[in-house]
């Protein structure tokens, strides 16, 4: 019970302190690969907190609800995580959060918003799907959708489940908000749609949807991390190698259109889990 | 006891029909139609306690009802047949004689009469689907009142037609009863014949040249598995030597072939009923007729006779290649109905499509046929029923308020009916997230087939699909520039019992779905599965996977409390337009456009018709379905 209570507060509070970190090592490391130097690495609490400290404004109530509802949503998923609960679960609850996000945008009527919206349902389309078959490949391995299956295995995952490992990668990178996936919103504004999907949130809210989206990075990270979850440098290692390839992705591929994300992860991604998935099953 | 309940709950809808149909007196009839709903569902509720049961038919006025049902059968039959003459139908024609004359082959040379030991016999799966027809159906039929008034306004009618209309829906809520309770399989496809012809007379009911073009479909396409279940039970007959649907299935050999090819008949008479490809064009089409009906056919009757019936079957086929082929069809449908659904601008169209979507799933879930695939199977039976009803009326209340059935004109219906909309939001948010009931079952679904790789791998893209068309309805219905105080709109007292108990029903078994699950499923299935799942806490737990439903659902709700106390401080906060970049005009949504002229900004949803229109998709899918179709028969053999 004591323990489990530990992992509540644990999960809870590992969004924003990981996530948060992540976040300003991201915009350094981005900076440097374009040959600058970045802001400091706790530049995203200070932008958080200052959009606390702005004023509430709103275009409809209903962002303020959607707002929330996507923090408890996603935080909620991360909690899940560490409780090592069912993965398949922790991805619905997970999606619940992503679906009030949209929900929020829609609630506007200006353009922008709702094609960020728009795009933002054909990422979660293009995504959904592989982290389902992703599940299913860890399902295959250890015989159980609890995460605490995964840590009783006594070989990392990622020997068996390659290329779902890489269909991962793919829903990471649109989860990530990083190009060539960077259609509905972005730090960057590659999406063209002033900010997409969050242009009509702002102030408070506005800075909800970050501490909602730090709880979504550090629990696909965490996903991550299962792959290789014999030893705890296996799994800080799988999770830093990742990362950087993440930055580095983002930094040499353009944004795509939709057509392309939709056809490209999901003939990839469907072909890549396929394959690994008969491996599993003929075995 | 047990025998008046069933009597009440199966006859006296027949009766309480008759009546509606005579009484011309709109507040009479309207009172028969509420006490005969009230009777039905307190007849199931105290049937609850009971189950299960079993009795054999005794006679009615001297004559055995045996006997009865035949003569009816006959009678039916050749009602079908003279609408075959009259609308010119040849299909009709020629599908009615040739169960005209199996029927006659049984009756008077093989069955000869011999009726079943126990001619009804109700366990916890019956149960479940009594409670569904008697609650669900009881409570459309009550909307009904309201609406069909408004209805007959509207179309300016000289001489009200509502009496047949009361008197079809109250007679089909009593045939469906008939069909769940139903052991004998003549009883069964008497009933089955019944909801097919209440589904032709409700659907052409408006009389319009479409609304009698689709009820023809409709009634040709459930002949086909009227007369595939005909022909199922003359097989079974020449094998078994009785019709009795527990023997049947305590006995049943998967080896001997042509047993199996008698249940595969049986699995495509449940996939004409409920449309599923190649058979989706007589649902489609039934959306002509008054909301009510396609709520009821959607929800509580019709479609759900398809899945039951298979459901029932699956033990008896169990690790055979039909339940494997049933499971593939079924995942197929699921995902090229999603499909075809994220191509819909015509909200009833989008409900269609989730239903055959649903069903499909449904189906699956029985092909699978291990005892988890079973639970998700009946979970979403029930959940699927009352959250589509609700779906369907609230969609029925919007067009008669709008006018349109058409999602793009949704938009903003909050500001225009706030409390429709919230309920039609609430609807869309249980299809789709956890806690709720839907997903519950989809999570077991997919928890179930992930050691099925043709199978999870339609299921898990399928999902998605599903996903996305109904965030997108959910998103719109909020969209106007909104900041607090709303004034609900004025609908008739029946009109928001109905939402109101469709909602909280739905909000509060979802919750209690551990529970549903220990009281209701369990017993359901465990006469022919082993049990899988344990209930303890709130938590539904097997080896492979946990969901703790009620603790989520406590935390759910207390971030909805959340949530909604954010809402009212949000409130209080300054309302600014949307940004338009910069050149808004003092209206809302319009800018200064070129030449200073003001344009209004639009934006329109996604429906990605070039790749899943209607005209793209359905010939592929239709043949797709053919060719499994074929498999499913012909993997029997």
């Amino acid at each position: 019970m004591i323990n489990s209570l530990v992992m509540v507060i644990a999960g809870l509070a590992a969004g924003p302190a990981l996530g948060g970190v992540i976040s300003g090592l991201d915009r350094i490391l981005t900076a440097r690969l374009q040959a600058r130097i970045g802001p400091p690495v706790w530049q995203p609490y200070f932008d958080v907190l200052k959009l606390f400290g702005k004023e509430k404004m709103v275009v409809n109530v209903w962002q303020a609800f959607c707002a929330y509802c996507y923090v408890a949503a996603s935080s909620i998923a991360l909690v899940l995580f560490f409780l090592q609960s069912d993965l398949l679960l922790i991805l619905f609850v997970q999606a619940v959060g992503a679906l009030f996000l949209v929900i929020g945008a829609f609630s506007s009527t200006s353009p922008f918003s709702q094609i960020g919206a728009h795009r933002e349902l054909l990422q979660i389309l293009s995504y959904e799907p592989l982290l389902v078959l992703v599940t299913v490949g860890i399902y295959l391995e250890t015989g159980s959708f609890k995460i605490q299956a995964v840590y009783g295995g006594d070989a990392p995952l990622l020997l068996k489940l390659p290329f779902l490992f890489v269909v991962l990668g793919y829903a990471l990178t649109i989860k990530l908000r990083k190009s060539p996936f960077d259609l509905s919103t972005c730090h960057h504004a590659h999406q063209e749609l002033v900010k997409g999907l969050l242009t009509d949130f702002s102030g408070p809210f506005l800075a909800l949807t970050e501490i909602g989206h730090w709880y979504e990075v550090v629990l696909l990270l965490g996903l991550c991390s299962l792959f290789w979850a014999t030893s705890w440098g296996g799994m800080i290692i799988i999770v830093v190698i990742t990362y950087l390839l993440e930055v580095l992705i983002d930094n040499v591929s353009a944004r795509m259109n939709w057509r392309w994300m939709l056809g490209y992860v999901w003939s990839m991604g469907l072909a890549l889990s396929m394959v690994n998935l008969v491996w599993l099953y003929a075995r | 006891m047990t025998e008046k309940l069933a009597t009440i709950l199966i006859l006296m809808p027949f009766v309480s029909a008759v009546c509606c149909y005579l009484i011309r007196s709109v507040r009479l009839r309207s009172w028969v139609v509420l006490v005969t709903g009230v009777l039905l569902i307190a007849g199931a509720l105290l049937l609850i306690p009971l189950t299960p049961f079993t009795f054999a038919a005794g006679s009615l006025a001297g004559l055995s009802i045996r006997h009865i049902v035949s003569a009816a059968d006959f009678l039916l039959l050749f009602v079908i047949l003279y609408f075959g003459f009259k609308h010119r139908s040849i299909i009709i024609k020629m599908l009615s004689v040739f169960q005209i004359l199996l029927l006659a082959y049984l009756e008077f040379f093989s069955v000869k009469g011999i009726a079943a030991a126990g001619t009804i016999y109700c366990d916890q799966l019956s149960m479940t689907m009594v409670l569904i027809v008697a609650l669900v159906g009881s409570i459309i039929c009550f909307q009904a009142i309201p609406y069909m008034q408004n209805h007959e306004t509207h179309l300016k009618l000289e001489k009200s037609r509502q009496n047949r209309f009361f008197a079809v829906m109250i007679l089909f809520l009593g045939a469906m009863n008939g069909l769940v309770l139903s052991n004998d399989l003549m009883f069964f496809y008497f009933f089955f014949e019944v909801t097919t012809l209440c589904s032709f007379l409700l659907i052409g009911h408006d009389r319009t040249e479409t609304a009698v073009k689709n009820a023809v479909r409709a009634l040709w396409m459930n002949s086909l598995g009227g007369a595939a279940f005909i022909a199922a039970l003359t097989v079974i007959f020449s094998q078994t030597a009785h019709l009795d649907l527990y023997r049947i299935l305590l006995d049943a050999d998967p080896a001997n072939r042509i047993f199996l090819l008698s249940l595969a008949l049986l699995c495509l008479a449940a996939f004409t009923k409920s449309a599923q490809f190649p058979f989706q064009s007589w649902l489609l089409g039934a959306m002509v007729a008054p909301t009510p009906v396609s709520a009821l056919l959607h929800s509580s009757t019709m479609v759900n006779v398809g899945v039951y019936l298979v459901i029932r079957l699956a033990p008896a086929f169990r690790q055979t290649f039909l339940s494997h082929s049933v499971a593939f069809f079924g995942a197929f449908t699921f995902l090229a109905a999603a499909a075809l659904a994220v191509g819909q601008s015509n909200g009833k169209k989008v409900l269609a499509y989730s239903t055959i979507s649903n069903l499909g799933l449904i189906f699956a879930c029985a092909g699978l046929n291990s005892p988890q695939a079973i639970t998700a199977g009946i979970l979403l039976l029930i959940f699927h029923a009352i959250i589509k009803a609700l779906l369907f009326l609230c969609v029925g209340s919007i067009e008669q308020h709008i006018a349109s059935r058409d999602i793009e004109d949704m938009r903003g219906l909050y500001a225009v009916m706030p409390v429709t909309a919230l309920i039609t939001v609430m609807g869309v948010i249980m299809m789709i997230m956890p806690p709720f009931g839907v997903i519950i079952s989809k999570w077991m679904a997919i928890e179930a087939a992930a050691s099925d790789f043709f199978i999870i791998i339609l299921i898990a893209p399928g999902s998605a699909l599903t996903v996305m068309y109904w965030a997108r309805w959910g998103g719109i219905l909020m969209s106007d520039p909104f900041a607090g105080r709303f004034k609900a709109e004025v609908q008739p007292v029946l009109t928001w019992t109905a939402l109101g108990l469709l909602c909280l029903g739905a909000a509060i078994l979802s919750i209690g779905a551990p529970w549903l699950y220990q009281w209701v499923i369990a017993p359901a299935e465990s006469d022919f599965y082993l049990l899988d799942y344990t209930s303890r806490g709130g938590i539904l737990e097997n080896v492979v996977g946990i969901f703790p439903v009620f603790p989520l659902g406590l935390v759910a709700v207390l971030g909805f409390v959340i949530a909604i106390w954010a809402v009212k401080k949000a409130a209080g906060a300054r309302v600014v337009a949307p940004y338009l970049s910069g050149v808004q005009t003092a209206e809302p949504g319009v800018f200064t456009g070129p030449m200073n002229t003001p344009t209004k900004a639009e934006a329109k949803n996604y429906y990605l018709a070039s790749i899943f229109g209607e005209d793209k998709l359905t010939t592929w899918i239709n043949l797709a379905a053919g060719v499994l179709l074929t498999l499913v028969i012909g993997g029997a053999l």
